[in-house]
C-alpha cells in the first residue's frame, strides 16, 4: 500500500535519510524502530510532505505520491499524528474533530466518521464539549489520533504516540492502536517504546543513521541479533 | 447558523462608521478629525485580513499602501490629457489594487514560506529595499516623486480638484473601510475562514487535516494588500496631491498598523474599529493638547491597554460576552 524507495532528505546541507526503504501493507500495523536521531521522525515527515524529499520514490496505492505537499497526501488517503498532539487548546473535543474533517474527502463522510471516532474513544464522547487544552495526556493522544481518523485516511503514520505518557496510559493508546487496525486502517508507527510497539505489530523495520539496517515480520526481527545489540547492548 | 446570525457581526461596525460620517458631517470642524480616525480604522481593518486572520506580522505593510499610491498617481500623470473625467480616480484605484497584488503575490509565494519572525524579518528588508529602488533607479519621479496637482487642476478645474482632495479622497476611506469589513466576514464564514483559524493556531496541524496553508495565506496577503492599495491611493495620493518615496515608504505606518489590530483584537472583526478609534482619537488630541509631547504620553498608555487586555479590547469583551451579544461581537 505505501512503498519507499531509496528515499534521501534532510534540513538544510544535513542529509538524515541515505536511501531509506520501506513497505507497508494493507490492513497492518509496521513499526520502524532505531535509537536518538536515527532519523525516525524524519522519515514519517519526509513520507507526510513536511520536509522536502531529496531523492528516492513514495509510492501510495501504486502512485507516485513523492512530491505531493501534505494536503495533497490527505486526499490521497494519507495521515499523520504529529509528535506532541499538535491540538487547538482552546477549542472544544467536538470543534477539534469536526474542524479535522475539513477535506472534501472527509467532508462527505463526517457523521460516519464522527461516530466511528466516539464508539473507537467513549472517553471523548463524554468530553465532546470541554476544551481539548484541559484534557488529561492520555485524553489528548486519544484526540490527537482521533482527529487523524477524522481525516478519512486509509494509512495513518504515527510519531511516537506513547511520548510522555504514563505506563498505564502507554498501554491504553496501544490498545487504541490495535483496534484502528481492525477497523481496517494501515499504521506506520514510530516508536523509542520498544517491547510495547512489538507486541502489536506485524512487521517491524531498525532504522540506523539514515538506514534500514533490518526489517522483516515481527518474529524475524525479535529473534535477531541486531535488535538485541542495538537496544540490549548483547 | 442563519443568515443573519452570520453577518450580524456587521451590523455594530457600519453603525460605528454611519455614527462616525454624521459627526464628521453635522458638526462643524469635525469632519478632518473624524477623516483621521477613520484613516486609521481602515488602515486596522485592511491589516486584519492578513495579520489578524493568518497570525503572520508583515513588518513591510507599507510598501502596499505605497504601492496603491503610486498606481494612483501614475495614473493621473500618464491620462490626465486623455479627458476621462471621475472615470481616471477609477482607473487610479484599479491600478493600485493591480500593483499592490502584484507586489503581495511576489512578496507571499517567497515570503510566506517562512514562518513567524523569520516571516516578519524578510518583509522589513521587502519595505526598505523597494524605497531604494524607487529612489535609486530614478523611477516614477526617484526620490522626488510624483506631484499631481497640476494635473487634477487640468482634468477636473480647480474648485472640482479641491473638492475631490477635501471631501472625496475621505469618502472613498469610508467606503473602503466597508468593503474590508465586508470581505472580512465573508472570509470568516467560509472554509477560508475556517482554514486561516487553523493555520493562526498551529500551522503544522493545519496540514495534518489537509489544509493548502501556503495557498490561504497567500489569498488573505493579496486581500489585505489590494486594500492597502486602496487605502494609499484615497487616502494619500488624491488627499495630498503627491506622492513621495520618503513619506509612503515609512515604517512607521506598518507600526501603527499592528498596534491597532493588537490593541482591538486581532483576528476579530470589531477589533480594528475600536484599535482604530482608541488609537485615532489619542493620536489626535494628544498631538493638538500637547504638541511634540504625545509619544510619551501614547506610547505607556499602550502597554497599559496591552498588559489589560492581552487579546486586545474586543478580544476580552468576547470572552465575557454570552448568548446574543456574541453574534454581534466577532
Amino acid at each position: 500500500m505505501l512503498k519507499v524507495e531509496s528515499l534521501e532528505s534532510g534540513y538544510g546541507t544535513m542529509q538524515v535519510l541515505w536511501g531509506t526503504n520501506l513497505e507497508v501493507k494493507r490492513g497492518t500495523i509496521t513499526t520502524v524502530l532505531g535509537p536518538n536521531g536515527a532519523g525516525k521522525s524524519t522519515l514519517l515527515n519526509t513520507i507526510f510532505g513536511l520536509v522536502k524529499p531529496w531523492g528516492g520514490k513514495i509510492l501510495l496505492n501504486g502512485m507516485d505520491v513523492t512530491y505531493y505537499p501534505p494536503h495533497k497526501k490527505v486526499e490521497s488517503g494519507l495521515t499523520i499524528v504529529l509528535e506532541g498532539r499538535h491540538l487547538f487548546p482552546s477549542m472544544s473535543v467536538t470543534e477539534n474533530l469536526i474542524l479535522g474533517a475539513y477535506t472534501d474527502r472527509a467532508m462527505e463522510r463526517l457523521n460516519e466518521t464522527l461516530e466511528l471516532v466516539y464508539s473507537l474513544f467513549p472517553i471523548l464522547k463524554e468530553r465532546s464539549e470541554q476544551l481539548a487544552g484541559t484534557l488529561s495526556g492520555g485524553e489528548q493522544q486519544m484526540l490527537a489520533i482521533a482527529r487523524s481518523l477524522m481525516t478519512n485516511p486509509e494509512i495513518v503514520l504515527m510519531d511516537e504516540p506513547s511520548q510522555g505518557l504514563a505506563p498505564k496510559l502507554v498501554m491504553e493508546v496501544f490498545d487504541t492502536i490495535s483496534r484502528l487496525k481492525d477497523e481496517g486502517l494501515t499504521i506506520l508507527l514510530v516508536e523509542q517504546n520498544v517491547f510495547a510497539s512489538l507486541e502489536i505489530s506485524d512487521y517491524a523495520y531498525v532504522l540506523n543513521e539514515g538506514r534500514m539496517i533490518l526489517g522483516g515480520t515481527i518474529d524475524e526481527i525479535k529473534d535477531s541479533d541486531e535488535i538485541k545489540r542495538v537496544y540490549l547492548g548483547i | 447558523m442563519s443568515f443573519f446570525d452570520k453577518y450580524a457581526s456587521l451590523i455594530p461596525v457600519l453603525l460605528i462608521y454611519v455614527v462616525l460620517f454624521a459627526i464628521g458631517i453635522l458638526v462643524p470642524g469635525m469632519w478632518q478629525p473624524v477623516a483621521f480616525i477613520m484613516f486609521y480604522i481602515t488602515l486596522g481593518q485592511a491589516f486584519n485580513i492578513f495579520l489578524g486572520l493568518t497570525g503572520y506580522v508583515d513588518f513591510g505593510y507599507v510598501a502596499f499602501l505605497a504601492l496603491g499610491a503610486y498606481g494612483m498617481a501614475i495614473a493621473v500623470e500618464s491620462l490626465g490629457g486623455a479627458n476621462l473625467g471621475f472615470g481616471i480616480i477609477l482607473i487610479g484605484l484599479v491600478l493600485a489594487i493591480v500593483m499592490a497584488s502584484i507586489l503581495s503575490l511576489a512578496v507571499g509565494a517567497v515570503a510566506l514560506r517562512l514562518r513567524g519572525a523569520y516571516f516578519a524579518i524578510a518583509t522589513i528588508g521587502v519595505n526598505e529595499g523597494f524605497r531604494y529602488f524607487v529612489e535609486g533607479a530614478r523611477i516614477w519621479g526617484g526620490s522626488e516623486g510624483i506631484i499631481i496637482s497640476g494635473a487634477m487642476r487640468n482634468i477636473f478645474g480647480r474648485e472640482t480638484a479641491n473638492f475631490i482632495s477635501t471631501f472625496v479622497s475621505d469618502i472613498l476611506v469610508f467606503i473602503i473601510a466597508i468593503l474590508a469589513a465586508i470581505v472580512t466576514v465573508l472570509i470568516m464564514n467560509r472554509k477560508m475562514g475556517y482554514a486561516l483559524m487553523a493555520v493562526r493556531e498551529d500551522e503544522d496541524a493545519a496540514k495534518v487535516m489537509g489544509i493548502n496553508v501556503t495557498k490561504y495565506k497567500v489569498m488573505a496577503f493579496i486581500a489585505s494588500a489590494s486594500f492597502a492599495g486602496l487605502i494609499g491611493a484615497s487616502a494619500w495620493t488624491l488627499k495630498m496631491t503627491y506622492v513621495f518615496p520618503s513619506d509612503v515608504f515609512l515604517i512607521t505606518y506598518t507600526v501603527e498598523a499592528i498596534v491597532i489590530v493588537m490593541l482591538g483584537g486581532a483576528g476579530t472583526l470589531m477589533g480594528p474599529v475600536v484599535g482604530g478609534l482608541i488609537y485615532g482619537i489619542l493620536k489626535y488630541y494628544l498631538s493638538i493638547t500637547l504638541p511634540g509631547f504625545q509619544l510619551i504620553i501614547l506610547a505607556p498608555l499602550l502597554v497599559v491597554i496591552v498588559i489589560a487586555f492581552p487579546e486586545g479590547v474586543v478580544g476580552a469583551l468576547k470572552r465575557k460576552a454570552r448568548g446574543n451579544a456574541r453574534k454581534y461581537l466577532r
